[in-house]
C-alpha cells in the first residue's frame, strides 16, 4: 500500500486548524467589527454608548465568508490550470488527477460564492442576479467549471478525456484573473476593487476578514488532500481487484 | 421600539434572515461535500484492507 507523505499527515491538521480560524473569523465578524454606515439620518440614538445617526448595514457581514471563498475558488482554479498544464507537457495521469480534483475543490467554491452573492443581492437590490461586469465573469466560470466535469463524463477513452479536460481546465481557468481583474478593468459602484493598498478597512474588521481566508484556505487544502488519497486509493484498489481477478 | 432605534435597526433586522441563510448554505455545501468525501475514503479503505487480506490469503495458500 503506498505511505503517507507529509502532506496527507497534515491534512487533518490544516481542515481543524482552517476549521477553528475561520470559526475565529465568524466570530469576530458579529462580534468586534462594526457595521458598516448606511445612509445617514436627521436623528440620532445612543447605542451602547455610541452616537448613532446612520442606518447600520447588517447585509455586509456576508463579505466576511464571501470574499474568502471566492479568492479560494480562483485560488484552486489556478491549481487546475497548473496541472493541467504539467499533464499535458509530461503526460503522466497523476497529474490529470490533481487537476480534476482542484477542479471538484473550485466547483464547491464556487457554489458557495454564488449563494452567498447571490442572497446579498437580493437583500440589497432586490434583485436575485443582474448582468454587472463582475457576475457576468463568475457565471462565466461557473458554466465552465461545470462544464469541465460534463466534458469529463461525455469521453470513455481516459487518454482522451485527460487530454482534453486538460485543454480545457486551462481554458476555464483564464477566466479566473478576468473575473478578479474585472472590477478594476471596468469599475462599477457595486463591486468593490478588492486587495488594494488604501482599502481603509479598520483593523477591527481587517481580522476577521484575514481569520476567514486563511482558515478558508487551510479547509480547502485539507479537503484537496483528503480527496486526493481517496482517489489513490481507489486507483489501487483498482489494481488489486485486476490482480485477483487473474 | 424606539422609533429612531428603530429606523437605525431596520436594515439590521431586514437584512438578518439573509445573512443567516448565507451562511448557513455556505457551511451547507462545505459539510456535505467533506462527508461524501470522507464516506467515501472510510468505505475504499474498508474494501482496501479486505481485499489486500484476500490477495494475502491466495498467495500464501
Amino acid at each position: 500500500m503506498r505511505e503517507r507523505t507529509i502532506f496527507d499527515s497534515l491534512a487533518w491538521m490544516a481542515l481543524l486548524l482552517g476549521a477553528l480560524l475561520s470559526t475565529a473569523g465568524f466570530v469576530l465578524a458579529f462580534t468586534t467589527a462594526p457595521m458598516v454606515k448606511g445612509v445617514d439620518l436627521q436623528v440620532f440614538a445612543q447605542i451602547g454608548g455610541v452616537h448613532v445617526d446612520y442606518q447600520l448595514l447588517f447585509s455586509q457581514k456576508i463579505f466576511y465568508f464571501h470574499m474568502p471563498v471566492a479568492i479560494t475558488s480562483f485560488i484552486a482554479l489556478l491549481f487546475t490550470a497548473i496541472y493541467s498544464i504539467i499533464f499535458l507537457v509530461k503526460k503522466d495521469p497523476k497529474y490529470d488527477l490533481r487537476a480534476r480534483i482542484a477542479t471538484e475543490i473550485a466547483l464547491v467554491f464556487v457554489l458557495m460564492t454564488m449563494a452567498s452573492g447571490m442572497l446579498w443581492e437580493r437583500y440589497e437590490w432586490g434583485v436575485w442576479w443582474t448582468w454587472e461586469p463582475r457576475l457576468t465573469t463568475y457565471f462565466i466560470l461557473t458554466l465552465m467549471v461545470i462544464a469541465y466535469f460534463i466534458l469529463r463524463r461525455a469521453l470513455d477513452d481516459p487518454e482522451r478525456r485527460a487530454t482534453y479536460a486538460a485543454v480545457f481546465g486551462v481554458i476555464a481557468a483564464v477566466n479566473a484573473p478576468i473575473s478578479f481583474l474585472i472590477t478594476r478593468i471596468i469599475p462599477t459602484r457595486t463591486h468593490p476593487v478588492i486587495f488594494r493598498t488604501d482599502s481603509g478597512l479598520p483593523p477591527d474588521m481587517l481580522l476577521p476578514l484575514l481569520l476567514s481566508m486563511f482558515g478558508i484556505l487551510m479547509v480547502a487544502f485539507g479537503i484537496y488532500r483528503f480527496r486526493l488519497r481517496e482517489q489513490r486509493l481507489r486507483l489501487q484498489l483498482e489494481d488489486l481487484k485486476a490482480q485477483l481477478e487473474d | 421600539m424606539d422609533p429612531i432605534l428603530s429606523e437605525i435597526y431596520q436594515t439590521v433586522l431586514g437584512a438578518a434572515p439573509y445573512v443567516i441563510i448565507a451562511y448557513a448554505l455556505m457551511w451547507m455545501i462545505l459539510l456535505v461535500y467533506v462527508l461524501i468525501m470522507v464516506f467515501s475514503l472510510k468505505k475504499t479503505e474498508k474494501q482496501m484492507a479486505a481485499l489486500t487480506e484476500e490477495l494475502r490469503l491466495r498467495q500464501k495458500g
